[in-house]
């Protein structure tokens, strides 16, 4: 499934920063510098950020401007990171966010 | 704590308008936004804009964009950036939210600019990953270059609705259906019939059932409501879908003007709770002024046209201008202002059913339920013009603010006249020279060029395109109706891309001559 937009007919070519790696849910992951840490996942075809606290429920993007804060994981041990808004970084550790924690409700 | 002449809040078109104004006149001016990049929405806005001239019509939203962002910095605004606005007290203190830090600020003026927020629907399902504002679409495909979906299905029919779904079918999406519970399409005609062409279905009065998927969408059912909004049973409708886009209205952020005290009503013609403001933006605080959505929803032209406004009122208010200058710019700008806000879609117009046009004409009921109009209803329209030879046929039915294809064309064969709303006609078709430079500025892509009988049983049919790839010609396909349908084989005979046609190719396809009147895109086998 090719998710990223090569050239489009309006915007001509996709210019992005470099290509880095990062983690999610320690698998490697590659992405581009600076771009919305969702955009990379999305990119990649994780549509899961999070399971809410009551009832682990899964979210995923919804606003995809930092309002609706239904994207928020937990990146570099830090939870409730707006993923639509952060941008990517070299080596980032995001993972998938349970209630308020990286630890999946079982383990908690 | 640091103080300004102007403080606005929102980087967004009105905004960044205000600022350029203020900051000419010798305001000491800040904006703060809470966004990584100025601009607001225009950087997603890959259409061409309507309007005239005065309003930057036929140049697309993200042109405007990079304009409006040269204009700030030679003016010399400053633009402060991740500043997050969480409190607007009393003297005009602003409390803002910068990385981790919390700062003070004092405007001696405040224009508040901060624009509007998408409308939800819940509904089984609603919060399955997959499930995405409209502008969450926007902003995936257009700022980021990736696909918000594969197969998608959209909710609403009002111009964010139908220009996303258009925008999701240039980044290569699947579009399966067009969905409103409202009767009739709520955005202009053009922007439905250049979804519906491409073979879009339109389902008004018809919503969400559910959203179908574990943990995440699969599917969607929708059905038929009655007129009171009420599931008819039996008329479920199934979709195989990965994502369900919403674009169900807009309301302003009018939050930090309730904080300060502004008086507020609550006015769904202006989308909900608004500041009582006169025509210059002033609200109930003498040097609280506001501009853009965030007073009333209208599209980002007329923000433009507000946040110009507001800071010359802002600029008169603290003596950096006379009466006599505001009232004189004031002027001017109420005439372009006026201009946007006439027609069918004049916001004093909202909640109206409108039969006929401003020339008498009965409106497409086609176009209306189902997104085009059709074959028996298009003659009666003034653009639709017949002549020997290649002439263009504007398929133009609704009164809108609009007219650059009457400058367009070198030979002036189009009209529209003094009246910015009238439709257009040809008065002067057999003039055409098939420049195709009317095609191209034509924002609502409505003007084809026609020939109709090219001597030998075949007609060529000339439309705007904007997709990926660009067929070659000499390449077989399919001639697609108004509606979508398969009508005829099809040709392609040129493509054109001239640097003024501005991303919008214009390919000529060669139809049956019957066709002439009926094919209006072009589908590769």
């Amino acid at each position: 499934m090719d998710t990223r937009i090569a050239v489009h007919p309006i915007l001509g070519e996709t210019t992005k920063g470099r290509e880095i790696s990062f983690t999610f849910d320690g698998k490697e992951m590659t992405g581009y510098e600076g771009e919305p840490i969702a955009a990379a996942l999305k990119a990649a075809g994780v549509m899961i950020h999070r399971y809410t606290k009551k009832e682990h429920k899964p979210r995923g993007i919804f606003c995809a401007i930092g309002r609706c804060t239904d994207c928020v994981m937990v990146v570099d041990g830090v939870p409730n990171v707006r993923t639509c808004i952060t941008p990517l970084k070299e080596g980032m550790d995001v993972r998938t966010q349970y209630g308020v924690s990286a630890e999946p409700f079982d383990k908690q | 704590m640091k103080r300004y002449d102007l403080i606005i809040v929102g980087a967004g078109p009105s905004g960044l308008s205000a600022a350029i104004e203020a900051a000419k006149r010798g305001m000491k001016t800040i904006i703060f936004d809470e966004n990584e990049k100025p601009g607001g929405q225009l950087f997603k806005q890959i259409h061409k804009f309507f309007g005239s001239k005065e309003h930057k019509a036929k140049i697309r939203g993200f042109v405007i964009g990079e304009q409006l962002l040269k204009e700030a910095d030679e003016a010399g605004v400053e633009v402060k950036l991740n500043a997050t606005v969480i409190g607007l007290y009393q003297d005009k203190e602003v409390v803002v939210k910068i990385g981790e830090e919390i700062c003070h600020y004092k405007g001696d003026s405040i224009i508040i600019a901060t624009g509007a927020a998408e409308n939800m629907v819940t509904f089984p399902g609603w919060t399955l990953p997959g499930v995405i504002g409209a502008g969450a679409a926007q902003t995936m495909m257009n700022l980021h270059g990736v696909k918000p979906g594969q197969k998608i299905l959209m909710l609403g029919s009002g111009n964010v609705g139908l220009v996303v779904s258009f925008q999701l079918l240039q980044c290569g999406c699947d579009v399966v259906a067009l969905v409103d519970a409202a009767p009739r399409v709520g955005g202009y005609g053009v922007h439905a019939a250049k979804v519906a062409r491409t073979g879009v279905p339109f389902y008004l009065s018809h919503t969400i059932v559910k959203a179908e998927g574990e943990d995440k969408v699969t599917g969607v059912t929708i059905a038929e409501v009655d007129s009171s909004f009420k599931f008819i049973p039996g008329t479920e409708k199934h979709f195989d879908v990965d994502t369900i886009c919403l674009a169900v209205g807009l309301s302003p952020m009018s939050q930090l003007l309730k904080m300060a005290g502004c008086e507020m009503e609550d006015n769904p013609k202006r989308g909900g709770q608004v500041p009582i403001c006169d025509e210059n933006g002033r609200t109930s605080i003498p040097g609280i002024f506001v501009a853009g959505d965030v007073s009333g929803i209208e599209e980002a032209s007329s923000a433009m046209i507000e946040g110009r406004m507001a800071g010359i009122t802002a600029a008169e208010y603290l003596g950096y201008m006379d009466k006599e200058e505001l009232d004189k710019g004031m002027e001017e700008l109420d005439h372009a202002l006026n201009g946007l806000r006439q027609g069918m879609f004049a916001p004093k117009n909202r909640g109206k059913k409108i039969t006929e046009t401003e020339e008498g004409i009965p409106v497409s009921e086609n176009l209306l339920t189902k997104g085009y109009v059709a074959d028996d209803e298009i003659e009666r329209f003034p653009g639709v013009t017949h002549a020997k030879g290649i002439h263009p046929v504007i398929e133009c039915t609704q009164n809108i603010p609009c007219n650059p294809c009457q400058d367009a064309c070198p030979k002036k064969c189009i009209s529209i006249g003094e009246n910015i709303t009238s439709l257009p006609t040809v008065p002067h078709a057999e003039d055409c020279i098939n420049c195709g430079m009317c095609v191209a500025s034509c924002s609502g892509q409505a003007i084809f060029l026609v020939d109709e009988d090219c001597g030998d049983g075949t007609a060529t049919v000339t439309l705007p395109y904007e997709f990926l790839p660009l067929p070659e010609p000499g390449t077989k396909g399919v001639g697609l109706g108004r509606s979508g349908q398969p009508v005829c084989q099809a040709e392609v005979v040129s493509v054109k891309s001239l640097k003024a046609f501005d991303k919008t190719n214009l390919l000529t396809m060669r139809v049956p001559k019957e066709y002439a009147m009926k094919a209006r895109f072009f589908k590769a086998e």
